[in-house]
């Protein structure tokens, strides 16, 4: 294989140390991952050597800011095949780019309207929704997939001629599912409803083709990419973003200023409100670029190993209830009868083992599952099988001391 | 079921700890000491917010003194609960305020496992009992 996860782990100071004496098995990348040097020195070098406003002043520094900010717009869109750096709009994350389209497309929004999502999603793809809904008297409709991500029958009856904005998830954060995406998408283009993406657990592990997938609105954050917290994008098609109304206004935003009217810039600055987050998108675009770096299906292919073993020797074990598949995922989430998700954590925790424990953000999907909550183990490209096979010995040890009654 | 036990033995059991791996065990033992809530006990109003796992606590007063009935889905929390709940049961109000409770439970070993978010948790389990 072309690459290796124990050299990768090198660019990772952070995972070279122990956690209560035992070595730090760092398994909740679904939730962040870590930061690889690259994109370190990156923010560093920002601060070091060229930090200013952008767009503004008309110095040296300021000059060189803009353009490694611009230059970041361009290697994202270029990481997602965005047709024009102006589809590039950065965010908070992931929930601000959902909110900015849940607000901007408000105007558009009738009483009786539907809206879409899919019963896999996470609170950030199913609150603004909601919100929006009810600001509308629009209704929120829920297509039902299953724990394996497929159709159930008869989806095509929750498409139609009233469903204006369909929004879903690539992959599932509980779970770990890809859902079958472009058949969607391309059902509710039947209906000229608007589309939007979840990529926040797809951008780390699957390469993204935004024209492939053909959605209106895609969206991200970079802390789940090996990039910097508080940075994301909204990615949308020209003729989607030109019907967003701003959600915030203020500086940056603008062309010209008047007491009695303001006349708004073009994309993407129209919809970029205020002094951006210059340092999180270089940081972004260099966790973009370390990305491209690497031998990406080998990576997939190795994650998917991590989490094919996990399943593999757990399933064996007996007693352990599996929600994500098989195969062709990244992460393993189990709950085991009678012992609380919380109990395993706390004992995993004890040993090392950093990994996530609750509901996900996704109460309802927990519910369909009929579970309150379940134990995730997400795999990034640094992890090893040591830290796999270290997160099944302790679970199983947790197993034995908690399930005695 | 066993016997809910003394403040004394909780501290014997706990103490004796020498690793994280054995407080666990003991708190599993601790919590088969909890005598469980019914469903229709396990009301919104008993449950205590600011926990992770679901806790419910019911307050009971005889002759000027406080019992404490409480439970959890989570079963190192019901052993917290044996734990916290034998240093205060059969107490006067007055007694049990003037209590330092998180003092008393660092000395239990308790402090070493319950990660942050947890002892938040913890500290409203012990405000309630105070209250
Ligand atoms: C599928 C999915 N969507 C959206 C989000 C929200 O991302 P953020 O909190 O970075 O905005 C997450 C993060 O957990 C996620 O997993």
């Amino acid at each position: 294989m072309a690459f290796d996860s124990y050299t990768l782990r090198n660019q990772f100071p952070i995972l070279q140390q122990t956690a209560y004496g035992y070595p730090l098995a760092y398994l909740d990348n679904a939730a962040t991952t870590q930061k690889p040097l690259f994109v370190l020195d990156a923010i560093q070098d920002y601060y070091r050597s060229f930090n200013a406003n952008v767009h503004r002043g008309a110095h040296f520094l300021s000059d060189r800011a803009t353009n490694h900010f611009e230059q970041a717009r361009e290697r994202l869109a270029h990481f997602i095949n965005a047709p024009k750096n102006s589809h590039v709009i950065w965010s908070k994350g992931a929930t601000e780019a959902i909110n900015m389209v849940a607000y901007g497309l408000e105007h558009l929004l009738q009483k009786d309207d539907e809206i879409l999502i899919t019963s896999l999603e996470h609170h950030a793809n199913l609150v603004p929704w909601q919100q929006l809904a009810f600001r509308t008297g629009a209704r929120l409709r829920v297509l039902p997939l299953t724990s394996n991500g497929e159709w159930e029958n008869e989806y095509q009856k929750y498409f139609t001629d009233r469903t204006r904005i369909f929004a879903a998830t690539q992959v599932s954060n509980a779970i770990g599912v890809s859902t079958p995406l472009k058949t969607m998408i391309a059902e509710a283009q039947k209906y000229h409803a608007f589309t939007l993406v979840d990529g926040a657990q797809a951008v780390a592990h699957y390469p993204v083709d935004v024209q492939d997938i053909d959605c209106d609105f895609y969206v991200f954050s970079g802390h789940k990419m090996y990039g910097p917290t508080g940075i994301g994008v909204l990615y949308g098609k020209s003729q989607a973003l030109e019907v967003l109304i701003p959600y915030q206004t203020g500086g940056e935003m603008v062309r010209h200023v008047a007491y009695q009217a303001t006349e708004f810039n073009l994309l993407p600055y129209r919809l970029e409100a205020g002094t951006p987050h210059i340092e999180g998108a270089i940081g972004l675009a260099a966790a973009c670029e370390f990305l491209t770096q690497q031998d990406r299906p080998a990576l997939l292919a190795w994650e998917q190993k991590l989490a094919n073993h996990v399943y593999t020797r757990l399933i064996k074990e007996g007693g352990i209830e599996l929600y994500s598949p098989e195969k062709n995922t990244t992460l393993v989430s189990l709950s085991v009868p009678n012992i609380h998700t919380i109990d395993l954590n706390a004992y995993l925790d004890s040993k090392g083992v950093a990994v996530r424990a609750g509901s996900h953000c996704a109460h309802p999907l927990m519910a369909q599952l009929g579970v309150s909550g379940t134990l995730r183990a997400s795999f990034a490209c640094y992890n090893t099988l040591e830290e796999a096979d270290q997160f099944c010995d302790v679970l199983l040890e947790a197993i034995e001391i908690l399930g005695d009654d | 079921m066993t016997d809910f036990p003394t403040p004394h033995t909780v501290k014997q059991q706990l103490q004796a700890c020498r690793s994280k791996e054995e407080t666990f065990k003991a708190l599993v033992t601790l919590s088969k000491a909890l005598p469980r809530l019914s469903g229709e006990e396990k009301t919104e109003d008993n449950k205590i917010k600011g926990c992770e796992s679901a806790v419910w606590l019911i307050v009971e007063e005889d002759a000027g003194r406080r019992y404490f009935r409480a439970d959890s889905d989570a079963k190192l929390m019901r052993g917290v609960l044996v734990a916290v709940i034998s240093l205060v049961t059969g107490k006067t109000q007055q007694a049990i305020q003037e209590k330092d409770l998180k003092a008393e439970l660092a000395e239990l070993n308790l402090s070493s496992y319950l990660t942050s978010s947890r002892s938040n948790g913890v500290l409203a389990i012990l405000q309630a009992l105070q209250a």
